[in-house]
């Protein structure tokens, strides 16, 4: 069967529709050829990349040094709107202490938020992992991440409410206080209130990446640990969060970028208030641009999301290049 | 893995279920906008009537009986002139999806506009049709709409809206077994005002209040606002050369702290800023009341009578009174509501414009009984029932009426708004009217 087509293989192996220049080693990358296949595989993303990415981003970054009426450049005004922002108590404000304001709250959200939903999964990951119920105590706490962001928050609504009668946390604490407490309705409170109701939905996550990266742990290295004579503290400090370290970096940098794009909490709870103490980055975005039509505006609060994002953007690409565990 | 993925799936469908019964209630419906009557969320589309001069577009933010009610207007629009209508209501991002077609060059023909703000910013935009370009005959215009209902439609003397739906935001709603068992009478005055809510505040409550809704609050200041400081001052406030700064906003901030505290809000102000105001008029008008005061516009009649207690009974248990008088007691109320305008200048645009204020489009419309209609030639017994029929005649009889103040003003303040601030205001904090000040001067000056 050995039949050659005539003018079909050229002397490398490769077709000869697209004659690549004999000199090949020149447009090899990585041991690649960049022919008609690899334009054909590479260019439709390449395509949606360029039309849903970076046109909008390299918009987006234009319009925040313009008026932007209607989403369009109409005016331009150089840093006018980063300057307003700046100046905005409302955006951050400094001028307090602790300091206020949306940057301040991202930044509580990226503390608390993250830091909890790692602990708290690594504790019902390694708990539930020595049980023999495993998988239904991990369905249970994943419940929540199969709840829409926006159903979950009006879940929470309904445990926040200040009227015992309709509030879950009020009901509970009703013979204990004179009055309910507005969790929502006290700036004092409310962000605690909804990292609380955020921690609750990504818990579950948290947990079924720990609890595989767990899994992953061979159990020659726990049982030559114990062998040595490791007590199960020494082995979970020692051996176990070592080895899980990596997913917890994953999961830190996944939770990071959930608290900067964070939206759909707020806005369904407390709309940014009371007064704005609940506002984030993200919110504020949406606020000054749709309902105030501030397009500008908010492009400018868009770069500084993006600003924000891109160290942590930097790491993963550079983790992933430097290794493929995960 | 898949042995342990079959139960969260089952779980996962529970969860859906769940969420779409949590979806539907309502009554605690958190980012509620400024409402007509109904709160009923999300997106929907009407089935497009076909006509056979051709059809066009029409969104809007009303949802329920609102909905209802202007869907029979469309039918008639139909029937009456042949145009189809492909009808689209969206209530809780009305803002964004009518925004994002106008960017994206596919605005709706016509549209409902929820604020004069809103429709300074669309008409400044050049994205709405002037109406004297539209062939509507302007100058008859006045004879079938009050003055002050056409004003509000004008953004730098060009009318670009017409009133489409209107209520009176100078209805103070109550409980009249309430009242009664603690032998008040409905009060005129200030004064009166807060001897009532002495007189019921352990019988069962003096007065509720859902201020995480903070335009609840800028109503409740406007109201006070034009009652103390004169329709004058009232329209300089709102208006670019207003001064915030200047000691009558604080004069009306501490008037209404001597009603908005702890001692008449059901459950305390720090609790009241936590919640809905759906769930205020519940406590007010449910069976066993928690109290029996409850401020907002006319559309809480309708939310009660329908939503929250079908068996309310107009006078004896659910009934207004006008917001008491302050310190001029010239008959002024404020009034909110929505305008219709046109995005395209197509000639069923034009056919809509031209029908929608005749007489004979509004008596359709009030007949339903969920609008008031801003069009004299409705007819007060076209409508079916006791309080709205009220609610249209102190409108009517009003000296003066003016629009709802916190809807004209700009749509760009930076930071703060005017509901955000009194939300602070009323949980004790001195607000900084000066730099308010400042940043709605910046949003005139920017418009």
């Amino acid at each position: 069967m050995a039949v050659v087509a005539p003018g079909g293989v050229d002397p490398s192996g490769l077709p000869t529709a697209t004659p690549v220049p004999a000199a090949s080693p020149a447009t090899k990358i990585a041991g690649r050829r960049w022919d008609a296949a690899t334009l054909l595989f590479l260019g439709p993303p390449a395509i949606l990349l360029a039309v849903f990415l970076i046109y909008p981003t390299i918009y987006t970054i234009f319009l925040s040094f313009n008026r932007g009426r209607r989403g369009e450049f109409t005016e331009w005004v150089g840093l006018q709107h980063y300057i307003g922002l700046l100046n905005d108590k409302a955006f951050i404000n400094v001028s307090t202490f602790p300091p206020s304001g949306a940057i301040w709250n991202n930044v509580l959200w990226a503390i608390f938020y993250t830091s909890l939903v790692i602990f708290l999964g690594l504790i019902v990951a390694v708990l539930a992992s020595r049980v023999r119920y495993e998988s239904i105590i991990k369905a249970v706490v994943f419940l929540p991440m199969a709840i829409a962001a926006t159903a979950l928050a009006i879940i929470w609504n309904f445990v926040y409410a200040p009227d015992p009668n309709i509030g879950l946390l009020n009901a509970i604490l009703d013979p204990f206080t004179d009055r309910g407490i507005s969790w929502l309705g006290n700036p004092g409170l409310v962000n605690a209130a909804l990292i609380a109701a955020g921690i609750w939905g990504s818990v579950g996550f948290a947990t079924v990446i720990l609890s595989a990266a767990l899994k992953s742990i061979p159990t020659e290295v726990l049982e030559a640990a114990r062998t040595d004579g490791a007590n199960e503290r020494q082995i979970f400090f020692r051996i176990i969060l070592p080895m899980v370290s990596l997913p917890i970096s994953v999961l830190a940098v996944t939770l990071l970028v959930n608290v900067i794009k964070l939206f759909d909490l707020i806005y369904v709870l407390t709309n940014g208030g009371p007064g704005v103490s609940s506002r984030v980055i993200a919110f504020t975005m949406y606020y000054e641009s749709i309902p105030g039509g501030q397009f500008g505006r908010g492009a400018a609060i868009t770069v500084v999301m993006l600003i924000l994002l891109l160290p942590i953007m930097a790491y993963n690409i550079r983790r992933f290049r430097s290794s493929r565990v995960v | 893995m898949t042995r342990s993925l079959r139960f969260p799936a089952i779980l996962l469908a529970a969860a859906f279920v769940a969420s779409a019964c949590g979806g539907g209630g309502g009554g605690t419906s958190p980012a509620a906008s400024e409402p007509g009557a109904s709160a009923s969320g999300g997106a929907s589309g009407g089935p497009a009537t076909s006509g056979e001069a051709g059809t066009i577009n029409v969104l809007s933010l009303w949802g329920g009986s609102e909905e209802e009610a202007f869907k029979k207007v469309l039918e008639d629009f139909t029937a009456k002139t042949g145009w189809g209508v492909n009808y689209e209501a969206d209530r809780q991002t009305y803002s964004t999806t009518l925004q994002s077609r106008i960017t994206g060059g596919n605005p709706p023909d016509i549209a409902i506009i929820p604020g004069i703000g809103f429709l300074r910013r669309f008409a400044k935009d050049g994205s709405l049709k002037k109406i004297a370009d539209l062939g509507v005959d302007t100058a008859g215009l006045s004879s079938n709409y009050p003055e002050g209902f056409l004003a509000a439609g004008t953004v730098d003397g060009e009318l670009y809206a017409l009133p489409a739906k209107y209520n009176n935001k100078g209805t103070m709603w109550f409980r009249p077994d309430v009242y009664s068992d603690a032998s008040v009478t409905t009060p005129k005055t200030w004064d009166e005002f807060k001897a009532a809510l002495d007189k019921t505040v352990d019988k069962p409550g003096a007065m509720s209040l859902g201020a995480k809704d903070d335009w609840n609050l800028t109503d409740w200041f406007e109201s006070i606002y034009i009652r103390q400081s004169g329709v004058d001052a009232y329209d300089k406030l709102f208006s670019a050369e207003g001064d915030w700064a200047d000691p009558s906003v604080q004069k009306t901030v501490d008037t209404m702290l001597e009603v908005i505290n702890d001692k008449y809000v059901v459950g305390g102000v720090e609790a009241a800023v936590g919640r809905a105001w759906t769930d205020a008029i519940a406590q007010v008008f449910k069976p066993e009341p928690e109290a029996g005061t409850f401020y907002e516009g006319g559309f809480v009649g309708g939310i009660a009578t329908t939503q929250t207690n079908k068996d309310l009974k107009i006078g004896e248990t659910i009934d207004w009174y006008p917001f008491p008088t302050i310190d001029n007691t010239e008959d002024v109320t404020t009034f909110g509501g929505d305008v219709v305008g046109a995005l395209t200048d197509s000639e069923g645009a034009k056919a809509f414009m031209t029908y929608v204020v005749t007489p004979e489009a509004n008596t359709v419309w009030a007949s339903t009984g969920a609008i008031v209609s801003p069009n004299k030639g409705v007819a007060t017994d076209s409508y079916p029932n006791e309080l709205v029929v009220r609610e249209a005649d102190s409108l009517k009889n009003a000296a003066q009426i003016r629009y709802d103040g916190s809807d004209l003003l700009p749509a760009g303040i930076q930071g703060e708004q005017m509901g955000q601030l009194l939300q602070r205001a009323i949980a004790g904090d001195t607000v900084d009217w000066a730099d308010f000040q400042t940043r709605v001067k910046a949003a005139w000056d920017n418009e």
